[in-house]
């Protein structure tokens, strides 16, 4: 097995710079309706920050006045002030906690709609270059991400600088000697600190890296864990999974060396602080330039200054993080759907009739390999047409474009005499509804997979569609009956059982001009597909429809049959011109019917 | 919380580590408990004025030593515990993936994909937290505070008490706060996974919902759940916003409290200055340990939480597994017999527990196919025809009956060996997201060439690489996503070709070819299934006539069974199959 993947997943390691002013200006417009909210959160912030500086300021205080001097009286005072700042500390925090945070959440809702909006409108060639894995991740932990850089990440520097700056503020007007005693120390620490960020970084990157590699190979054996028990091949997976695991594991422990290389090296240097603190203020006491609560007050001021700047390495992560998150974001915003509606879009003439015309269609999933090579066909309204011919000849794909999953390169398709880029696709795709190759089944109930979340489609519909397409019988004899609960991609019902499904839900949203089936009923009985035909033929009357399917049986009740090859109409006919002609078609025809006439 | 006990044998590997681990806890604990000690002694002398700064200097020095031999031991610390909590998470992450390997279907069923990969990673983090931060930081936490209590209590017995006794209690309010969250934070968790359930389900079936216009419609629904999503949050939010200015505030009124209580002894000569600056010093230094024993308290329940859902996995028996005495089968020949096999699917609804059990999906079916020769199933959807090919190679197990391949009861059969004798193309096609080549040879341990080759010509797939700019190594989308059916269909018969099987089912395996290149597929399988065994599933009459013996289920039973021709007498399902087919010859003729 190659790893040859891994440079798939690039694009959820990548880790940004720590401060990108464009990426933070297309987040803006997010953060904007909270304006002032935030504005009232960045105040209570920097209020709790000074507020917290005070306390050691009246140890000083009260060692050097009141204990000293032995006043006692002067202590309560000096009390009362310490836990009126405790008290205000804590009621600034805690209502800048609570504020900042529902600012969060109401970003991140209106982040992750606006996401699954934009996701949802963009074009089945996006859907089909990236994995639901990673699209999931772009709403969930990317948002988390940026979530985290404004409630924690870029608040909390500005209060670390804050609390910094007012300490050394403070120190100053205290003591000014002993103040550059104890900060001498600061540019190394600075200097320590973004050494270990430098090297964090790269090992963030590779730990990232990995732990994406091990959730996207587990999400993929998951999926497919049949197949490889089946296939015996539980082993190998096992031992690749095992070498993706370790290589994660030492990832981790490099981030771990250098951790527990990090810390004892700060604290290395708080206590170096201290002890030029003490031999520098002992000096001041006794040259009588420092006081013994000075000293006192320093060493906890400098403990207290340390704090950020230690900080500063994890908000440095977070920071980067989220300016990766940013990107990512950013980058799918930016996408724009290549299907889009048209700036003045045309509306239909009512009726709609369903006339189909496609000329010189060029369509390939890469522009250099197309794979309809010019396809021209006009569908009257009210007809039916079957589409045959070989596998990968690009039935799927020709139906594809009618509905406009895709755009051709080259060419038009139009629907009662427009271009369908000129309609807007609610428009277009009201009119279509087409039963997919490969159905589709959700996590839900029976009814819901039928009529999905549309309000508009009643009881009693949906069960005359499932009743239609024969789906019914099976349904009823369900636990539960149209309640039975369908499990995640349809795991507890057969494979034909799904395609009925699938079928009644094509039906229950009632196209109005043109129904297209693809293979619908390749995997269903052919006794359930006899029954489903009938009812069709009555249902179809007066609409176009599309048939694709291998089983001559099933386009029985056509009018015309389109033969495609490689990219191409090679055939196009009645079913008796078609046999006359000796071509594709009847060669096809005989195939499947040779056998049986004989005997017959 | 009794469950973490299953952690011990995952750490007992570790044990050493562990060991020195803690003892190098200790040591660092008790040694940086003495730098306040070395400041009292310093302020001390100042305060009476008599020190000299030689002993300024031999002060500084000291508490550049302390920190110096503080640090070295926390390096190891850190080093040894939080190390042996990743290789234990590594240990945790592969039996996990080891077991997912051997579960069985209905496992899988019952359980979200996202929740299962939740469990391989958000729920091992968890466990890892108590492992690494939580057991260092808890054994730093009560060495540091015992050594400490032990020096403050040797300084000042009523002061110490009041630290001793007061600064336990954030700890408290840490645990009874964090109770209620954890109880909020789960609802928060929940309404996240299903907001990620959306979310993939969505976008997974974007075909459908694009095809039917209901973007607005799933739009309304996923604002929905993230409305409530927020609200839960929120009150979250509530709890865990206050618990940390709580804590600070509790942290510092202990050192108000000290200021004033210390500050009356002192002017009452019971303290040093030096002995207050030392409590102070211990205050800063006890902070963070009485915060860290508070979140290991959390730590400890949602660990607890977590090692449950991982157990729910590493526990779970697999319904299939191999027999404790298993009957080897390196040469099997291929030889298929049922007796009396019954299978009812058992609804995993827990409202449903009181409804009868369910009725039988199939029921007493028996039939033999002799090694070498073909066997043809046909019957309505949903007849349970793929249930019963899944019998062969234990996908799940009959309630009633056996199932025998060379005579021996499969479940008695070594299961490895069993699997290998049988290739299955299955219905609906599984592929991974590699290259056309690793998917056909997934079956194998190696693949050469020429293998390949023919594998992908009798599968007809040959036909179709060239479409392919890198040929054979093109790069399958997800699930098979850029393939056409009739491609994705293919390469699984070319996977199944590839094994060389003693038995081949094929599930509808051409449903989604068409008639030529099946009517290919089928001559080509002609040539390489004599001599073996298989099983056809199918609709189409024109594939299934050919078979030796050809079954007819319905209603969970064999309604017909024979050759082509005996059936064809019969004037039953089978007839009317054909006629159906036959019809639409006729007419248009
Ligand atoms: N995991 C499951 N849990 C519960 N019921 C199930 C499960 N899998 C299948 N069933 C039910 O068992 C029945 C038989 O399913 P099976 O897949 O064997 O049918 P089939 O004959 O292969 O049908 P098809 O021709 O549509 O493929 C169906 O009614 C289905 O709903
Ligand atoms: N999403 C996609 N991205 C890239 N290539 C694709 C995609 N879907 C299909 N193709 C390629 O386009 C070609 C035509 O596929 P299409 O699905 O239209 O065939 P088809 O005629 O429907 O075949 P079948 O009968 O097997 O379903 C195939 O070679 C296929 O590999
Ligand atoms: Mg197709």
């Amino acid at each position: 097995m190659s790893r040859g993947s891994s440079q798939r997943f690039d694009d959820d390691v990548v880790m940004g710079k720590a401060y990108d002013g464009r990426l933070l200006r297309r987040m803006a417009p997010f953060v904007a309706p909270y304006g002032r909210r935030l504005g009232l959160a960045i105040a209570l912030l920097i209020g709790a920050a000074l507020s917290e500086i005070i306390p050691p300021l009246l140890v000083q205080r009260a060692i050097d006045g009141p204990i000293q001097s032995g006043e006692l009286n002067g202590l309560w005072g000096i009390f009362a002030l310490y836990a009126g700042a405790l008290l205000t500390t804590f009621t600034l925090r805690y209502s800048h906690s609570y504020l900042i945070n529902s600012i969060g959440q109401s970003v991140m809702m209106d982040l992750r709609i606006y996401l699954f909006r934009h996701i949802q409108q963009l074009s089945l060639s996006f859907h089909d270059r990236n994995p639901v894995g990673r699209l999931l991740t772009r709403i969930t932990n990317d948002v988390d991400a940026l979530n985290e850089f404004l409630t924690s990440g870029m608040l909390l520097i500005l209060a670390d600088l804050v609390t910094l700056i007012g300490i050394i503020l403070v120190m100053f007007l205290l003591n000014w000697r002993l103040a550059l005693i104890s900060l001498a120390i600061m540019p190394i620490l600075a200097l320590i600190v973004t050494i270990y960020q430098r090297v964090m970084r790269a090992t963030y990157r590779l730990i990232r890296q990995r732990l994406a590699m091990i959730n996207a190979y587990l999400n993929e054996q998951i999926s497919g864990v049949l197949v490889t028990q089946l296939f015996g091949r539980e082993a190998p997976s096992q031992d690749y999974f095992a070498n993706m695991s370790a290589d994660y594991l030492q990832a981790n422990m490099r981030s771990v060396l250098y951790f527990a290389i990090f810390m004892p090296t700060v604290q290395l240097m708080a206590a170096i602080a201290t002890a030029a603190l003490l031999w520098g203020g002992g000096v001041g006491v006794l040259g009588g330039w420092a006081s013994l609560g000075m000293l006192i007050a320093f060493v906890q001021y400098t403990q207290r200054a340390f704090e950020p700047i230690r900080n500063l390495a994890e908000r440095y992560t977070i920071l980067q993080a989220a300016m990766a998150s940013a990107e990512r974001i950013v980058g799918v915003i930016d996408t724009q759907a290549e299907i889009r509606d048209p700036d003045e879009p045309v509306t239909l003439p009512t009726p709609v009739r369903g006339t189909i015309e496609l000329r010189d269609v060029v369509f390939g999933y890469d522009p250099h390999e197309p794979v309809l090579k010019g396809i021209t066909l006009t569908i009257p309204a009210g007809q039916a047409v079957a589409i045959v011919g070989a596998t990968g000849a690009g039935k799927s794909s020709l139906v594809g474009l009618l509905a406009r999953f895709y755009d051709p390169q080259e060419g038009v398709i139009t629907l009662d005499g427009i271009d369908i880029r000129h309609l807007r696709q609610r428009d277009l795709r009201r009119h279509i509804a087409s039963v997919p190759q490969d159905p589709i089944c959700f996590s839900g109930t029976i009814a819901t997979n039928i009529r999905l979340h549309s309000t508009e489609i009643g009881d009693a519909q949906m069960r005359k569609a499932a009743e239609t397409v024969n789906a019914a019988t099976f349904i009823e004899r369900l636990p539960g009956g149209y309640g039975y609960e369908v499990r995640e991609r349809g795991a507890n019902l057969s494979l034909g059982q799904r395609q009925l499904l699938a079928f009644a839900r094509a039906l229950a949203f009632n196209p109005e001009v043109l129904l297209i089936l693809d293979e619908a009923t390749s995997s269903v009985d052919t006794a359930t597909e006899a029954l489903i035909q009938e009812a069709l033929a009555r249902m179809l009357r007066g609409r176009t429809s599309i048939v694709i399917a291998h089983r001559l049986s099933t386009i029985r009740h056509v009018d015309r049959i389109v033969v495609l090859d490689k990219g191409r109409v090679v055939e196009d006919g009645s079913h008796d011109e078609l046999l006359a002609r000796q071509g594709f078609y009847s060669r096809l025809y005989r195939l499947q019917f040779a056998a049986q006439q004989v005997e017959g | 919380m009794a469950n973490l006990r299953h952690l011990l044998p995952y750490m007992a590997r570790y044990r050493l580590s562990l060991l020195i681990g803690l003892c190098c806890a200790i040591i660092g604990a008790t040694v940086s408990t003495l730098s306040p000690y070395v400041l009292r002694l310093a302020v001390d002398e100042l305060s009476t004025g008599t020190i000299l700064l030689s002993s300024l200097t031999r002060y500084g020095g000291l508490l550049l030593i302390i920190a110096l031999a503080d640090g070295l031991f926390k390096f190891f610390q850190r080093m040894l515990i939080i190390g042996t909590s990743y290789a234990v998470e590594n240990d945790l992450r592969r039996a996990l993936f080891a077991r997912y390997m051997q579960l069985d279907q209905s496992f899988f069923s019952q359980n979200h994909t996202g929740d299962l990969m939740a469990r391989a990673t958000n729920d091992l983090s968890a466990i890892r937290q108590l492992l690494g931060p939580g057991i260092n930081g808890s054994a730093t936490a009560l060495f540091t505070f015992s050594a400490a209590a032990l020096l403050m209590l040797f300084v000042n017995v009523p002061l110490a008490l009041i630290v001793l006794l007061l600064m336990p209690l954030t700890t408290l309010i840490f645990i009874l706060v964090g109770n209620r969250m954890r109880r909020t934070f789960t609802k928060v968790q929940d309404q996240f996974g299903t907001l990620s359930t959306r979310v993939q389900e969505n976008f997974s079936g974007i075909r459908t919902i694009k095809a039917y216009a209901q973007e607005e419609a799933e739009l309304a629904v996923f604002a929905a759940d993230n409305a409530h999503y927020r609200t839960l949050s929120m009150r979250y939010m509530v709890l865990s916003g206050a618990l940390w200015p709580l804590m600070t505030l509790g942290l510092g009124i202990v050192a108000a409290l000290v200021l004033l209580v210390g500050g009356r002894l002192v002017v009452a000569g019971q303290l040093t200055i030096g002995q207050l600056a030392q409590f102070n010093a211990y205050l800063v230094m006890l902070s963070f340990p009485m915060i860290m024993l508070g979140w290991v308290v959390s730590l400890v329940q949602q660990a607890a939480a977590s090692m449950d859902r991982l157990l729910e996995v590493l526990t779970r028996k697999p319904a299939i597994t191999n027999p404790e005495v298993a009957i080897p089968l390196p040469h099997p020949r291929g030889e298929i017999t049922l007796e009396g096999v019954g299978v009812r699917y058992t609804s995993e609804r827990s409202d449903d527990r009181l409804s009868p059990r369910p009725a039988w999906m199939l029921h007493d079916i028996s039939f033999h196919v002799p090694a070498g020769s073909s066997l043809a199933l046909v019957g309505a959807t949903g007849a349970g025809k793929t249930t019963l090919v899944n019998l062969l190679a234990r996908v799940r197990d009959p309630d009633a009956g056996r199932v025998l391949i060379d005579g021996i009861d499969v479940r008695q059969l070594d299961l490895a060996n069993l699997r290998r004798a049988i290739s299955y193309v299955p219905q609906e096609t599984f592929l991974f997201s590699r290259s056309l080549r690793e998917n056909v040879a997934f079956g194998v341990d190696q693949a050469d060439h020429a293998a390949i080759a023919h594998a992908t010509t009798v599968s007809c797939l040959a036909n179709d690489l060239d479409q392919f700019p890198d040929g054979i190594e093109a790069m399958v989308g997800e699930r098979g996503l850029t393939l056409s059916g009739g491609q994705k269909q293919r390469v699984a018969i070319a996977r199944a070709v590839l094994r060389n099987p003693a038995i081949l089912v094929l599930d509808d395996a051409l449903s989604s070819v068409d008639t030529h290149t099946s009517a290919q597929i089928l001559t080509q399988l002609h040539e390489l299934l004599r001599g073996r065994t298989s099983i056809i599933i199918a609709q189409r009459a024109a594939t299934v006539r050919d078979a030796d013996q050809i079954i007819v289920l319905h209603d969970g039973q064999i309604a017909e069974h024979g050759t082509h021709n005996e059936l064809l007498q019969l004037g039953g399902h089978y007839t009317a199959m054909c006629r159906r087919e036959l019809l639409e010859a006729e007419l248009t003729d």
